[in-house]
């Protein structure tokens, strides 16, 4: 089983328009909704691809019962802590003339010492039943930032592997407890150890460090469809040649599924992780819908994918 | 099945749980211990019999008022007392590989509303004879 942790799970609303005018009218053409936060996108990545996951976190509300209900449907086994407030809404702005998408991020509830406390013993019990952990995504207010840290020991003292995937301080604090993979969230500010990320040679130094800092591996997304891995003693570089991308959103999270669905199988091989990984990622960005690729999409899409050592 | 494992530990203090119970707008469910091993369940009928134990008389006597006085001032007594103290031990349960037709035969003949569901042991969700009717529905329109 492969656990997903949300602490700040979002109902997104997709609006879409034809050529967004700011400032000006704009007609929406299509309305969708559909539960999000990138621990949820990991778990309907994961299940996409046919396996078992369970999604941890906090809702809220009646937006909050919406997205368990959802997941529920999606056949991803739902654990959450409900918490007093409603959970929140991000606003999606689809662009079809020009395929841009602008997103409007709400900061989420507050959330108290007593609800952390909660989560921490659901995190516990249900550790038992997983072999990988993805914890990912910003936090909600009230939420201190060493938590992913605190996760990562709970998971580490119960044998699970565990995938750090977030920004900022809690990104590194949670490094300190030594995840097993690790890469930053780098769409806010496209900076991680004070190193600005534009050249491959930024996208190394910075893998590396993330691997010196206490994971074993190391993950830099240097453009939309390039990535740099890196171990104690090995670096890969991980492209597609595939270019015709219709919807990047999600992207990071179907190759976050992808690297926690090859960790949990008994022979692992990193080489084959890295390629599964772009894969699902890949497959995750052709789809117009916002349901995940499935696992015979993700096979089609391992010709497109070139991982060489460096 | 549902595929939820909302469930609460044995040493979970009775006012935690009605506020599970509350938040989740469920009323009942299974009691765990670390390892997701179902030990118990327990829903808002074991709490109102354990804390006035007659109250079944009590509904159909004309002291309601009064008696639910009574309950509110029981339910804040043991309002730090571990749900252990109230839940059902011996549990009937299911495991994922049963068919429907065993699970409805469990919760018709025992008179319950929820059956977990099992793993190796551990919680992997509940169902119940909503859940069993629209599969029954299902199949039963596929064979049309």
């Amino acid at each position: 089983m492969i656990g997903t942790v949300t602490l700040n799970p979002a109902i997104d609303v997709i609006l879409e328009v034809n050529n967004l005018k700011v400032n000006h009218y704009n007609k929406v053409l299509n309305t969708h909704t559909t539960s999000g936060g990138k621990g949820i996108n990991v778990s309907k990545a994961v299940r996409g691809c046919g396996r078992e996951t369970i999604a941890i976190g906090f809702l809220g509300g009646g937006r909050g019962r919406m997205v368990e209900e959802e997941l529920r449907e999606m056949g991803i086994t739902t654990n959450f802590w409900h918490i007093e407030k409603k959970t929140r809404s991000n606003m999606i702005i689809s662009d079809k003339k020009t395929g841009q998408h602008t997103l409007l991020s709400e900061a989420g509830p507050e959330i108290t010492e007593y609800d952390l406390e909660m989560l921490k013993s659901i995190f516990y019990r249900v550790m038992s039943q997983c072999s990988v952990v993805t914890l990912s995504g910003s936090l909600p207010p009230g939420v201190p930032v060493n938590i992913y840290g605190d996760l990562i020991s709970i998971a580490k003292e119960r044998g699970v592997k565990t995938i750090l995937n977030t920004s900022g301080e809690q990104f590194i604090k949670g490094l300190e407890k030594k995840p097993f993979l690790a890469k930053p969230d780098l769409r806010e500010i496209n900076r991680v150890f004070g190193i600005k990320i534009v050249k491959e040679k930024d996208a190394i130094k910075a893998a590396k460090e993330v691997v010196q800092r206490g994971a074993e591996i190391g993950v830099i997304s240097l453009e939309q469809e390039k990535d740099i891995i890196a171990t104690r003693d090995k670096i890969w570089f991980a492209e597609t040649n595939y270019h015709e991308i219709v919807n990047l959103i999600g992207a990071g999270d179907a190759l976050i599924a992808g690297f926690a669905i090859v960790l949990s199988e008994e022979e692992e091989n990193l080489e084959e992780a890295i390629k599964f990984s772009m894969s699902c990622a890949l497959a995750s960005s052709l789809r117009e819908e916002e349901e995940f690729s499935s696992r015979e999409e993700v096979e089609r899409c391992l010709q497109y994918v070139y991982v060489k050592r460096l | 099945m549902i595929r939820d494992v909302t469930s609460a530990l044995a040493s979970c203090k009775l006012a935690d749980l009605i506020g599970i119970l509350s938040r989740h707008k469920i009323s009942g469910l299974p009691v765990v211990n670390h390892n997701q091993e179902v030990v118990g369940f327990i829903s808002l009928h074991e709490i109102i019999r354990a804390t006035l134990p007659n109250y079944l008389g009590i509904i159909n006597s004309d002291s309601v008022l009064c008696e639910f006085i009574q309950l509110s001032k029981s339910l804040k007594e043991y309002s730090k007392h571990p749900i252990e103290e109230f839940m059902i031990k011996n549990i009937i349960t299911v495991d994922e590989n049963d068919n429907e037709v065993l699970a409805a035969d469990l919760l018709i003949r025992n008179k319950i509303q929820r059956l977990p569901v099992l793993r190796n042991r551990k919680l992997v969700g509940i169902v119940t004879l909503t859940d069993i009717c629209r599969v029954l529905m299902y199949n039963n329109e596929n064979n049309d």
